[in-house]
């Protein structure tokens, strides 16, 4: 069966790329310059020539509009940031909900939630709130891993709720399945799993004196309530208007909405940020990011040019069921570490495919993996989220130790998915 | 700025034009087509839908019309520009149709745009060749949706106009989630409009949309149609089995799925509408290399070990899902429909001859395509 030549060759390319990307890390390269030499190597022994140009070329744009989207809303963070804004929200939180712990700890996720449900961007949720929660959780005395576990997590739920899920959208487009009956097979879970999360890495924080919290964090001198509340206003509008006016509304897409926000946000407050310089230090923090997003599209695209991408979704749709259940837990979340989206492509199309033949309810068993994914933008070599999660945050330890602290609700959210794959014709009642 | 910066600055540059020039010729390549004596006029789809004139939407339109009054039969192929059958159909028609009676309207390239580059990420060729005895004939490889350069940005949910229903971000740039289309809307939208303005101006009577899907899709190899349509689809799909010796099952089309031509042309006009799926192995994100031959030839050996662990939909045997074996199916089952159409509608009966499924498999695709050095230039249109 395995024992075509193709096989062995393309079994070769996949060896020829992993040498490419040790070689990289034995001189201390840089993941992406890794990632890079790998997809390299894997399109010149796969035959490319100088067409290898042309596929980094096509490759480099794949991600194109994520990097859009990051430098945008970062700098309409920053620049919230460095006005002060982002002081200002966190006391007003502490000082109405701060003795109301589990209120107070529902309250931030929900607020962790919102963003990356609407926009189906877990960095959405870390960039535009994740800030201002983790301020007001550390204020509770949690350590900064414990905060930056809790923000990842959350966070990575928020971009698997409904009303968009990217990785269900993208394996509905791949599959022709409509985007229908999600809602509450994605909802139910996530609102479980994140209470879970925020209730079990939050318990034993606390804040004992709401005045003694309030004196750890600046308070912004002159700054008034429309400063804050106006970009925040006019974002909400840009995000939510084209859903509400599908038809009237411009297109505008979500990078142009967070510069114009950006831009509000730097009208309402230009006395006290000197906006030239957040740019700049903005790019420079998304520089790694943006260079991973790059660098990930031209090693998807080299992969599917050389048959190694068809190769690893091969031998999962090929696998026992009872092996897939033990494997998905990991593979998933290591394809999103890899790969970012493309790993949707790899595994979620033909998954799909797979549990339609074998007459598993297909939304209620994406439902379940798409919980599963966002757990791998916190892995190597890419871990595009765990790295915004730690800078928002400022968490300087250990990556390792930040990953630790996210075991629990990790293996809770796995479960959970890996039981909706499992059970997904006796919860079909979830879609109503 | 330092020399090294300004090395590393160059080397960028020379990147970037090394892999940007190849992209930018493939934008700007036509393909050639020697036109059938029988190709009465070359409109355009901007002639239903003005605003369409001078965008990437535009697109040719080639109308056959027979001697004898009859119906009429539109034949769009390059919704998704990267299901190569669908074009080579339509190259082929455009090369060797002869209409008696009746309008034949063929469109090789629905979505114009998407022909213009490929798709990111995909690892794909940029063109695919077809031998012929005369030497190669070239076509560019497409994209499933429109081009970023010609429809952005895209959404973060695309809303289908006009039921609402939320679809996938990426379906803002595919032109079958974008039927019955909208006069002010994105390209995608006008692109539909358009072809809407058309078959309800020129009344049209049948739509036939070309397609190809993978073997692990489960509506594949197969005429989808909805209920106005069925009872059509259904003689095909015997006549074909029967006949032909080739299976082409019919699919309902769900009315719950928004946004395909099989769904809203139907509901939003007179015509009988079918969305004919071709099996393909180049398309199946389990397949191989992307190569020439896996879209040409139809043979993978990792598509043979999904076959043996019966995940397929389609039966894979040595033969491979040549393009011979697509194009004839796509070009009998099309045949078929119309033949079904004229028994129910004498009045309107279309008819015209074209290479049918055994005759496309025996005599090899290159056969149909006549040399454009030795056409006269009268005869000589570009895509």
């Amino acid at each position: 069966m395995f024992n075509d030549p193709q096989f062995f060759q393309t079994i070769g390319y996949t060896l020829a790329m992993a040498g490419g990307y040790i070689v990289g890390k034995i001189f201390k390269l840089s993941t992406e310059i890794c990632l890079f030499i790998a997809a390299l190597v894997g399109a010149l022994v796969a035959g490319s020539g100088l067409d290898v140009f042309r596929h980094f070329a096509e490759g480099s744009v794949t991600y194109f509009d994520i990097g859009l989207i990051f430098i945008f809303a970062t700098l309409f963070m920053n620049i919230l940031k460095e006005s002060g804004a982002m002081d200002l929200i966190v006391r007003w939180i502490i000082r109405a909900f701060g003795n109301k712990k589990v209120f107070f700890l529902i309250l931030l996720m929900i607020v962790m939630l919102i963003p990356g449900a609407l926009t189906g961007a877990g960095s959405i949720s870390v960039l535009v709130v994740g800030g201002t929660v983790s301020a007001a959780l550390s204020a509770m005395g949690l350590k900064k891993e414990r905060v930056a576990a809790i923000v990842f997590i959350v966070a990575g739920l928020s971009a698997a709720a409904p009303p968009i899920n990217v990785w269900a959208m993208m394996t509905c487009a791949g599959t022709a399945v409509p985007y229908v009956g999600f809602t509450m097979p994605l909802l139910v879970p996530i609102l479980i799993l994140g209470l879970f999360t925020v209730l079990f890495l939050g318990w034993k924080g606390k804040i004992s004196n709401i005045e003694e919290a309030l004196k750890t964090i600046p308070e912004p001198k002159g700054l008034s309530v429309w400063s804050v509340a106006i970009p925040f206003i006019v974002l909400v509008a840009l995000l939510s208007l084209p859903r509400i006016f599908p038809f009237d509304f411009p297109l505008l897409g979500l990078p142009l909405s967070f510069a114009l926000s950006a831009l509000v946000a730097w009208i309402m407050n230009y006395k006290r940020v000197k906006v030239f310089r957040v740019m700049a230090d903005t790019v420079a923090q998304l520089t790694p990011l943006i260079a991973t997003t790059t660098v990930v599209g031209m090693f998807v695209q080299v992969m599917s040019f050389n048959g190694t991408k068809g190769l690893f979704s091969l031998w999962i749709v090929t696998a026992p069921m009872a092996l897939l259940y033990i494997i998905l837990p990991f593979v998933i979340p290591i394809s999103e570490g890899l790969l970012t989206y493309g790993g949707v492509a790899v595994l979620g199309i033909p998954l799909i495919w797979m549990f339609n033949a074998r007459g598993i309810n297909t939304v209620i068993a994406l439902s379940g993996l798409t919980l599963l994914w966002p757990l791998g933008d916190g892995l190597p070599p890419t871990k595009l989220i765990g790295r915004l999660t730690v800078d928002t945050v400022g968490y300087t330890g250990s990556y390792g130790k930040f990953l630790k602290e996210c075991i629990v609700p990790w293996i809770a959210i796995t479960v959970v998915g890996i039981l909706m794959v499992a059970f997904s014709n006796q919860l079909s009642f979830l879609m109503g | 700025m330092k020399w090294s910066k300004w090395i590393i600055l160059a080397i960028l540059l020379l990147f970037l034009l090394a892999g940007g020039i190849p992209l930018f010729i493939q934008r700007n390549y036509k393909e050639t087509l020697v036109m059938a004596d029988g190709v009465t006029r070359v409109l355009r789809l901007s002639d239903f839908f003005e605003p369409l004139k001078g965008t990437m939407g535009d697109t040719n339109i080639y109308e056959f019309q027979g001697k004898d009054p009859g119906g009429k039969v539109l034949i769009l192929a390059g919704t998704h520009e990267s299901e190569v059958s669908a074009m080579v159909t339509a190259f082929m028609f455009v090369e060797n149709l002869q209409v008696q009676a009746g309008t034949v309207y063929v469109v090789p390239h629905y979505n114009y745009s998407g022909s213009l580059g490929s798709q990111p990420g995909g690892g794909f060729p940029l063109y695919y060749t077809i031998p012929t005895p005369w030497g190669e004939k070239k076509f560019r490889l497409g994209d499933r949706g429109l081009q970023a350069l010609d429809q952005w940005p895209d959404p973060d949910v695309y809303v289908h106009y006009p039921d609402g229903q939320l679809l996938s971000y990426i379906d803002a740039r595919n032109t079958n989630r974008t039927w019955p289309g909208k006069p002010n809307g994105t390209l995608g939208e006008k692109v539909a409009y358009a072809a809407m303005e058309m078959i309800r101006n020129e009344k049209i009577d049948i739509v036939i949309d070309l397609h190809e899907a993978e073997a692990m899709f489960p509506v594949t190899n197969c005429i989808v149609a909805p209920e106005k349509s069925k009872s059509y689809a259904i003689g095909a799909a015997l006549y074909v089995k029967g006949r032909e010796k080739f299976e082409s099952h019919v699919e309902p089309s769900p009315s719950n799925f928004r946004g395909l031509s099989h769904r809203e042309v139907g509901d939003f006009s007179d015509a009988l509408v079918f969305l004919l799926e071709a099996p393909c192995v180049h398309l199946d994100q389990i397949s191989g290399p992307k190569t020439n031959d896996l879209m040409i030839v139809g043979k993978d050996p990792f598509i043979n070990v999904a076959a043996e662990k019966g995940l397929l939909f389609v039966p894979i045997d040595d033969r491979g899902w040549t393009i011979e074996r697509r194009v004839g199916q796509q070009s009998s089952v099309i045949q078929e429909i119309v033949n079904q159409f004229n028994k129910k509608n004498p009045a309107r009966a279309i008819l015209f001859t074209a290479p049918k499924h055994a005759e496309v498999v025996e005599k090899r695709m290159g056969a149909f395509f006549k040399d454009p050095d030795k056409a006269p230039k009268s005869r000589i249109a570009y895509e």
